[in-house]
């Protein structure tokens, strides 16, 4: 199998870093799943050899990772905004968030570097950093010392959502947004555009999905989850951008637009909902092979081995909700997908999802907590490498029914793997390591997908991709 | 449901400096304020103190300190909370839960996998605000993402929308935030002007198809 090259083999999950309570999974993590026997790196590119190139990708495998394009481009779209609206020596709020520096990382600071430069600059205004963060931070890596935000920004701030709100009048009525991310007379907004809580935000208003989540306060964030149905979330979004009190404060976007292998270009405008109309055919294009493709896994292990909870653990660019969800095409507009934490008794496939029966087992190597996933422990065998990992599990203030799983421990991940994969039947494994531009994978799961890749990028392209373009109005 | 709780704060005398966001923040109001006394170590008046028993391990106040003065201990003993409610009419537990539009068994706090009719139990037991019911059933000691609306939504529902904050400056919840289903007619369907505000977003299916799970 020619595209299952060596070379490819040789591409590392990123290294575990210090989390911000403290933890050093490093230390604890003794093998990575990258190095059981038998693992092998699936390109996404050999199943969509025309995704677009990078200009950054983490690693040399997968194109440039020197910084000087993101740069150039980020100049240039910033030239090209409108401030006009800043006024001299005036603040502006910067606003960041943990997704972006997960994936995009030196990346993503370099694009929030050349705003705050230009803006400082042709305005004459301050500028502040605000990250938006919320509770899965307590198990984040510590991107405030990692990037050194606070030696390249000064005026650096986490703010939780359970911080302090402001009350927002909006066309549905109240809402509520974290105060300190919009304390200020002005704001600018960053984002990626990977693909993670598709069934979410169904790639409407994708772009402002923040304003309904990261940057809303508990009370409207969880108004997304129970007060609407689940293709309708995102209008707690659009309402929370549209409002008068964010549009007086709110000055443009520029967001690094990904593909699984890195950043592919850096847009910008002011105005949000033309660039989130310019930018979706082309994300879920780029994502669609990679979706796709984990749908037709017909029985495997997965392995989590990544700084994510869970359901944002990565492979290939994308997040384990797009493998827990792919046997339900959640993109498609007439398809309900209600996510698994809106359960009702029903499992109708296609109305609720959160079970897919091709995975047997689970093995967590490591995975942070902060975001509850009973759907995980009630649905599929678990099993534990370690003690310490174990023991963090079941600390977690979200997932006090971890105990229910009763997961055994085992002192090796090659044992624990074994027993996956002898309690599920299965040889097949797919590791969650965030490896950029390849799904980790054994061997011959890796040959299985490569068989089926023609048939998925078929369907892709001749089915899905014209169906989710059409139930939104837009051409490729 | 319920929760074991197998971790509780403890604050770190001489790197606290009094400043009350945990005090504000925290879902079961475990922690208050006391002077510091002369000859103990740090800065600032005040110092804060941790009742353990009503501290469920929801880490929001290690979350907010600015001052990295609060620190997560294990328990040797860990305690189980919301695993026993009060019996009260069930009835009154569902006619409450369908008030609210939530099915009695509609997992409310997914990180307790606290149920609507679990919180309307405690509602109608006598807990009358969002930190109550937290005492009550553990929910909202987690992630705090899913669960705010609907727990302020039912007391609401059961009259009690204007539970004063604890303490008066807190903000572990503010109010209740909009819903599109409170926009719905007796008829089923949603004002024009709703329907015109978000042309690209299938209204009309999504009520369709949550009615038909709600029939279930
Ligand atoms: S916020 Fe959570 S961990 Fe902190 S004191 Fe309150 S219950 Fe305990
Ligand atoms: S938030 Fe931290 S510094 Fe402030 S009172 Fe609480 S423990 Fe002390």
């Amino acid at each position: 199998m020619a595209l299952l090259s060596p070379f490819m083999d040789a591409l590392r999950p990123p290294a575990f870093h210090r989390t911000w309570n403290k933890r050093e999974p490093a230390k604890v993590v003794a093998k990575r799943a990258a190095d059981l026997p038998g693992m092998t790196a699936l390109p996404i590119r050999s199943l969509m050899p025309d995704l677009p190139q990078t200009i950054w990708s983490e690693d040399a495998l997968l194109g440039p990772t020197n910084l000087d394009e993101v740069r150039r481009q980020a100049q240039v779209r910033a030239e090209a905004l409108d401030w006009s609206k800043i006024e001299a020596g005036r603040m502006v709020n910067l606003i960041a968030n943990p997704h972006g520096l997960q994936l995009c990382g030196e990346a993503y600071v370099t694009m929030l570097e050349v705003i705050a430069e230009h803006v400082k600059k042709t305005r004459g205004a301050k500028v502040r950093l605000r990250i938006a963060e919320s509770m899965g931070h307590i198990e984040n890596p510590d991107w405030v010392k990692i990037y050194r935000l606070e030696e390249r920004f000064g005026d650096v701030e986490e703010c939780p959502q359970m911080g302090a709100g402001t009350k927002v009048d909006t066309k549905l009525g109240d809402m509520y947004v974290t105060k300190k991310l919009f304390d200020a007379p002005y704001f600018i907004h960053t984002h990626v555009t990977e693909m993670r809580e598709g069934y979410l935000h169904r790639m409407l208003d994708r772009l402002m999905k923040p304003f309904g989540m990261a940057y809303a306060r508990l009370e409207s964030r969880s108004a997304y989850h129970f007060g609407f149905g689940p293709r309708t979330g995102q209008i707690v979004s659009r309402c929370i951008f549209e409002s008068d009190f964010i549009q007086q404060r709110y000055v443009g976007t520029m967001v690094l637009d990904t593909t699984s292998e890195g950043v592919v270009s850096v847009e910008a405008d002011n105005d949000l909902k033309a660039l989130d109309r310019r930018l979706a055919a082309g994300i879920m294009r780029n994502y669609a092979m990679a979706m796709k493709i984990l749908g037709e896994i017909e029985d495997c292990v997965v392995v989590f081995d990544d700084h994510g909870c869970g359901v944002y653990c990565y492979a290939g660019g994308i997040a384990f909700d797009n493998m827990l969800c792919a046997d339900v095409d959640f993109m498609d507009l007439d398809n309900l997908s209600l996510l698994a934490a809106e359960r009702h008794d029903s499992a109708e496939p296609g109305l609720t999802m959160g079970k897919n029966n091709a995975i047997k087992a689970i093995v967590v190597n490591y995975m942070a907590g902060g975001v509850p996933q009973p759907f995980l422990w009630d649905n599929y065998p678990i099993h534990v490498v370690g003690d310490t990992v174990n023991r963090w599990m079941l600390n977690d203030p979200s997932n006090y029914h971890f105990d229910r799983a009763k997961a055994p421990v085992w002192p090796t991940l090659d044992e624990a793997v074994e027993a996956a994969c002898r309690d599920g039947g299965t040889d097949n494994i797919i590791v969650f390591d965030r490896t950029p531009g390849a799904f980790r994978v054994s061997r011959k799961l890796g040959e299985h997908l490569m068989s089926r890749a023609p048939h998925v990028r078929d369907r892709v392209e001749n089915e899905f991709l014209p169906k989710w373009l059409r139930q939104r109005g837009l051409a490729l | 449901m319920p929760k074991r709780v197998r971790m509780v704060a403890q604050i770190i005398v001489d790197k606290c400096t009094g400043c009350r966001l945990c005090e504000q923040v925290c879902p079961t109001v475990a922690i208050g304020m006391r002077p510091r006394r002369a000859d103990e170590p740090g800065t600032g008046r005040n110092i804060a103190v941790l009742e353990p028993e009503a501290c469920y391990n929801a880490q929001a106040c290690v979350e907010i300190c600015p001052d990295d003065a609060i620190e997560m201990v294990e328990l040797d003993e860990p305690f189980d909370v919301g695993f026993e409610l009060p019996q009260v009419d069930e009835d009154a537990v569902k006619t409450l839960c369908r008030k609210a539009g939530y099915g009695r068994n509609m997992q409310i706090c997914v990180c307790t996998d606290t149920k609507a009719g679990d919180i309307a139990t405690a509602i109608i037991a006598g807990a009358h605000s969002p930190e109550a019911v937290s005492l009550a059933t553990g929910a909202r000691t987690g992630c705090v993402e899913l669960c705010m609306q609907p727990i302020l939504h039912l007391l609401a529902c059961a009259g009690h929308g204007d539970a004063p904050r604890n303490p008066k400056n807190g903000f572990q919840w503010y109010g209740e935030s909009a819903t599109l289903w409170q926009h719905v007619q007796p008829d089923g369907s949603l004002p024009e002007a709703i329907r015109n505000a978000f042309p690209e977003y299938p209204l009309d299916k999504e009520f369709g198809d949550m009615a038909k799970l709600k029939r279930r």
